[in-house]
C-alpha cells in the first residue's frame, strides 16, 4: 500500500512537470503578452522596455530553465498585473471553489443515490424511464443557461436569492443548484446501471432466496459492490469541477473561485499567475485521482496494492 | 395656546429636518463593475475597473470638465507657462490626505516623479512621456519640465493621481496596492478579495461633500447577471449594458464613448496602395446601417475621423463618408481593379459586436465587387499583427480609444510613418504631425489638425466606421449624468 502511494506520488510529480512544460510552451506561442498589458497606443520603446522588464527578451530555453526552477522552489514569481506572489492569489481562491463544488457534489450524490437506486430497483418501469430520460436532459442543458434561468426565476421574479456574489447562504443556493445538475445526471446513470447489474447477479438471487431483507440487499450488497464504478465517476467529475470546469457557473454568478480567476488570467496573459494556476489545478486532479484509486480497495477487498 | 402650537410645530419641523438630514447622510449605493481591479495603485495599472474606483479616491492637479473636456483647476489652482518647456503650478492649500497628512508641493513632485520613473514600470507612463522632471519651488508651488513644447501637458495631468509621499515611499507593495491614500472625496473602507470593495465619504475633503455616503463596488463579469442584479434591486448602477437590454432596464443613460471602430488600410504594400480602391471601400460601407442594425441606434457613424466634437483637433467640416455603392464601382473600374483578393483581418470578442460588424463590413465591400477574404484571429494573434508592419493585411479591423482627447494621439500612433499601429506613410504629413505636436498656440494647432484630418480623409488611411455609445443601467432612484470622458464620479451622483 505504502509502496503504491509513493509510486503514485512520483507519477504525480512527473505529470505536473509535463503539464507545466506544456503550458509554458502554449503560453509562449500564442502571442506577446506585452501587447495585452500595454494600451494599444503605447510606443514601440515602451513595448521593448516592458519586454525586457519581464525577461521575455531572453532566449526561450533560458526562460524555460528559469521556469522549471521556479516550479521546484514553488515560487512562480509575482503576478504581472497584481504585483503580488502568484501562488498566493491562487490559494486564496481555492476556498470559494471548494465550498461551491463540495456542496454541489454532496447535493448531486444525495439526489443521484435516491433516483439511481429507485430506477435500478424497478428497471423498465415508467419511473425508471422517467429518471433515465430526465438525467439525459440534465446532461444536455448547458450550465450557464440553467444558471440564467434560475437567476431570472428565483432572484428577479421571486426575490428569494441573490443573483450573484459570495458570502451567505442566499448567495450560494443558486450556484450550488446549477453546478449539481450535470454531476447528478452523470451519477444517476452510473448508479442505475451498476446497481441494476448487481441486482441481476447470482449472489443477489441467493441472498433473496435466503430471505435477506430487500433494504439490506440494496444497500449492503448491491450498492457496495457498485461503489467502485460510482467512485470512478464521482472522482472524475469532482476533480474536473474543482479544477476549473465550474468556471462558467462561477462567472455567471460572480463567484470568486479559481474558475473566474483562470478565465480572467487567460485574457490578461499573466504568465506567472497562469502557471501557478495550472500547477495547482494539476496537483488537485492528481490528488483526487489518487484518493479515488485508494478508495477502490476500501470498497472492494479483493483489490490489493 | 397658540404660542405653544408654534413651538410644537417648530420642534416637529426641526426634528423632521434632522431625521431627513440623517437619512440623506446615510445614502448608500451599489455599483456593479465588470471585474475586480488588479490593484488600487492608480499610478501603476491601465485598468478600467480600477479607475472606476480610484477616480473617487484620488484628486489630480487638474480635472476635465465632464462636458467640454477642457482642463479645470483641482489640486492646482492656477498655472503659468514660464518658458517653452517649463510650467509653474500653484497648489491648493489646506488639503488633507485620507491619513491626515497635509497635501504639499513635495507630494505633487513625488507623484510626478514616481510615475515617470522607469524602474516603477507604470503601465500608463506613456501618458507622461514628455515630462522629464518636476521640482519644488516653495511649499505650494511646483515646476514641471518637459522634453519640448508640450501643448497637451494640462490634459496629461488630468490622468496623474496625486499620492501621499510619506505613505507611498514607506509602505510595502502589497499595502500600496490595496490601501490607497489620496485626497479625493471618498476613502477606502475595505476590499473583500473576489467579492467587493467599499468606499465612504472622506470627512476632511477640501471641497463640498457629495450627497452619497458610501459605495460598494461588486464585480460581476457576466452581462446578463449585471442586468438581473439591477432588475432584482441589488445594485444601483451597472456598467457596459448591451443595446438589447434597454427595454428591460429600469432606467439607463448613454453617452458617446471614446471607442471608435475603424478599418485600417495597408497603404505601404499591396493593392490598397491604390488611392482609388481605398476611396471605393469608403463609399461601399453604409455606416448608418451598421449603427442602426447592429447597435439599435446606440452608436453614431464616425464623422470621417476618429474623434468626437469635444476632442482637440476635431474637424467640423468633415462629415460621414457618403455611402454610394455606384460611385464605389466606378472608382474600382477606374482603378483597374480586376478581382484581386483583398485580405480583411479582424478579431472577435474584444469589443462589443466586433465579429458581427466585421462580417457586415466584409459583405458590403464584396457587394461592390471586391473579392474580400475575411479572417478572424485570436486577440493575441490580432495584436501581434497590429503591431507588426510586416504582417499588415490589406485591411485590418480595429478600434481606437483616444483617452487624452487630443488628436496628437491618433496621428502619432496610426498615421505617422513607423507609428506603432501605422500602415501609412507620407513624409509631408509626418512633418505636419511633428510641427503640430510642438505648436503651443491652440488656434494654430487646431488648424493644423483640421488640415491633417482633411488630408487623411481625401487620401484615406482607412474607414472611420462608428462611435459606440456606453450604456449604463441605472436603478429608478439614482440620478446621474454620464460624462464625455466616461469617468464614473460618485460625487456627481445622488439618490432621488
Amino acid at each position: 500500500m505504502i509502496r503504491y502511494i509513493i509510486l503514485r506520488l512520483i507519477y504525480t510529480i512527473v505529470v505536473i512537470f509535463g503539464v507545466s512544460i506544456l503550458v509554458f510552451i502554449v503560453t509562449h506561442v500564442i502571442g506577446n503578452p506585452v501587447n495585452t498589458m500595454l494600451p494599444l497606443q503605447a510606443t514601440d520603446a515602451e513595448r521593448m522596455a516592458l519586454t525586457h522588464e519581464l525577461g521575455l527578451d531572453k532566449p526561450i530555453l533560458i526562460q524555460l530553465w528559469d521556469f522549471l526552477q521556479s516550479i521546484i522552489r514553488l515560487d512562480f514569481g509575482n503576478s504581472w498585473w497584481q504585483q503580488v506572489p502568484a501562488l498566493g492569489i491562487v490559494l486564496k481562491r481555492i476556498p470559494a471553489t471548494l465550498v461551491l463544488v463540495v456542496s454541489a457534489f454532496a447535493l448531486a450524490l444525495v439526489i443521484a443515490l435516491l433516483l439511481g437506486i429507485l430506477a435500478a430497483y424497478k428497471p423498465g418501469t415508467l419511473i425508471d424511464r422517467l429518471i433515465t430520460n430526465l438525467s439525459l436532459v440534465g446532461i444536455c442543458f448547458p450550465p450557464f443557461w440553467v444558471a440564467l434561468m434560475l437567476i431570472l426565476f428565483f432572484s428577479v421574479q421571486m426575490g428569494w436569492f441573490y443573483t450573484s456574489g459570495y458570502g451567505t447562504l442566499k448567495h450560494a443556493v443558486l450556484p450550488v443548484l446549477t453546478l449539481s445538475f450535470i454531476p447528478a445526471a452523470h451519477l444517476v446513470q452510473i448508479i442505475r446501471s451498476s446497481v441494476a447489474e448487481q441486482l441481476n447477479s447470482q449472489y443477489i438471487t441467493t441472498a433473496r432466496a435466503k430471505g435477506v431483507k430487500e433494504i439490506v440487499i440494496l444497500f449492503n450488497h448491491a450498492l457496495k459492490n457498485a461503489a467502485n464504478a460510482i467512485a470512478t465517476m464521482f472522482g472524475f467529475d469532482f476533480g474536473r469541477y474543482l479544477a476549473g470546469e465550474a468556471a462558467a457557473v462561477e462567472v455567471v454568478f460572480g463567484w470568486p473561485g479559481i474558475g473566474t480567476l483562470i478565465v480572467d488570467t487567460i485574457g490578461k496573459q499573466d504568465f506567472p499567475l497562469l502557471q501557478a494556476e495550472v500547477f495547482t489545478v494539476a496537483l488537485v486532479i492528481c490528488i483526487i485521482n489518487l484518493i479515488t484509486d485508494i478508495s477502490y480497495g476500501f470498497f472492494d477487498p479483493t483489490i490489493k496494492y | 395656546m397658540l404660542k405653544n402650537w408654534k413651538v410644537i410645530i417648530t420642534v416637529l419641523v426641526f426634528l423632521l429636518l434632522t431625521v431627513n438630514m440623517i437619512c440623506l447622510a446615510q445614502e448608500k449605493i451599489v455599483i456593479a463593475l465588470q471585474g475586480e481591479p488588479t490593484t488600487l495603485d492608480p499610478q501603476f495599472a491601465d485598468d478600467g475597473n480600477m479607475r472606476a474606483i480610484t477616480d473617487n479616491l484620488f484628486d489630480k492637479l487638474l480635472v476635465l470638465n465632464g462636458k467640454t473636456l477642457q482642463p479645470e483647476p483641482c489640486l492646482a489652482l492656477e498655472w503659468d507657462q514660464i518658458s517653452e518647456i517649463t510650467w509653474q503650478f500653484k497648489l491648493r492649500e489646506n488639503v488633507k490626505f485620507h491619513n491626515g497628512e497635509p497635501f504639499t508641493a513635495e507630494d505633487a513632485v513625488y507623484s510626478i516623479k514616481r510615475i515617470i520613473d522607469p524602474a516603477f514600470k507604470s503601465q500608463i507612463s506613456g501618458n507622461f512621456s514628455t515630462i522629464t522632471d518636476a521640482k519644488i519651488v516653495n511649499t505650494n508651488t511646483i515646476m514641471i519640465i518637459t522634453d519640448g513644447p508640450d501643448p497637451i501637458l494640462l490634459k496629461r495631468l488630468t490622468f496623474l493621481d496625486i499620492v501621499n509621499k510619506k505613505y507611498y515611499e514607506n509602505s510595502a507593495d502589497n499595502i500600496i496596492s490595496t490601501e490607497p491614500i489620496g485626497t479625493g472625496p471618498y476613502k477606502i473602507v475595505e476590499w473583500n478579495r473576489g467579492r467587493d470593495i467599499t468606499i465612504e465619504q472622506f470627512e476632511y475633503y477640501w471641497n463640498q461633500k457629495p450627497p452619497i455616503q458610501d459605495v460598494t463596488y461588486r464585480f460581476i463579469q457576466e452581462n446578463s447577471t449585471r442586468l438581473a442584479a439591477l432588475k432584482a434591486g441589488e445594485i444601483n448602477l451597472a456598467v457596459n449594458m448591451l443595446p438589447e437590454y434597454l427595454e428591460q432596464l429600469p432606467s439607463y443613460k448613454t453617452v458617446n464613448s471614446i471607442e471608435f471602430y475603424f478599418l485600417r488600410f495597408n497603404t505601404i504594400r499591396g493593392i490598397m496602395q491604390n488611392k482609388l480602391i481605398r476611396q471605393a471601400v469608403n463609399y461601399a460601407i453604409d455606416k448608418e446601417a451598421l449603427a442602426e442594425a447592429l447597435f439599435l441606434g446606440n452608436a453614431v457613424p464616425a464623422r470621417g475621423q476618429l474623434a468626437k466634437e469635444a476632442y482637440f483637433g476635431f474637424n467640423r467640416n468633415l462629415d460621414v463618408y457618403p455611402y454610394n455603392p455606384e460611385k464605389a464601382k466606378e472608382l474600382l473600374e477606374e482603378a483597374g481593379y480586376n478581382g484581386e483578393v483583398v485580405e480583411l483581418i479582424s478579431e472577435r470578442g474584444r469589443w462589443m459586436k466586433d465579429g458581427e460588424i466585421s462580417e457586415a463590413v466584409a459583405s458590403m465591400i464584396s457587394d461592390v465587387g471586391i473579392n474580400v477574404k475575411l479572417t478572424f484571429l485570436s486577440w493575441q494573434q490580432w495584436l501581434d499583427t497590429l503591431f507588426d508592419l510586416e504582417k499588415a493585411p490589406d485591411i485590418m479591423y480595429s478600434s481606437n480609444g483616444n483617452d487624452l482627447f487630443d488628436m496628437d494621439r491618433f496621428y502619432q500612433a496610426i498615421i505617422k510613418t513607423g507609428g506603432p499601429q501605422s500602415a501609412y506613410s507620407n513624409p509631408d504629413i509626418d512633418k505636419k504631425i511633428d510641427i503640430a505636436r510642438n505648436e503651443m498656440d491652440p488656434v494654430k494647432r487646431q488648424e493644423m489638425y483640421e488640415d491633417l484630418a482633411q488630408l487623411v480623409y481625401d487620401d484615406p488611411f482607412g474607414v472611420p466606421l462608428i462611435n459606440l455609445k456606453s450604456i449604463w443601467g441605472i436603478s429608478d432612484d439614482l440620478e446621474w449624468e454620464p460624462r464625455e470622458d466616461g469617468r464614473m464620479l460618485v460625487s456627481e451622483m445622488h439618490l432621488k
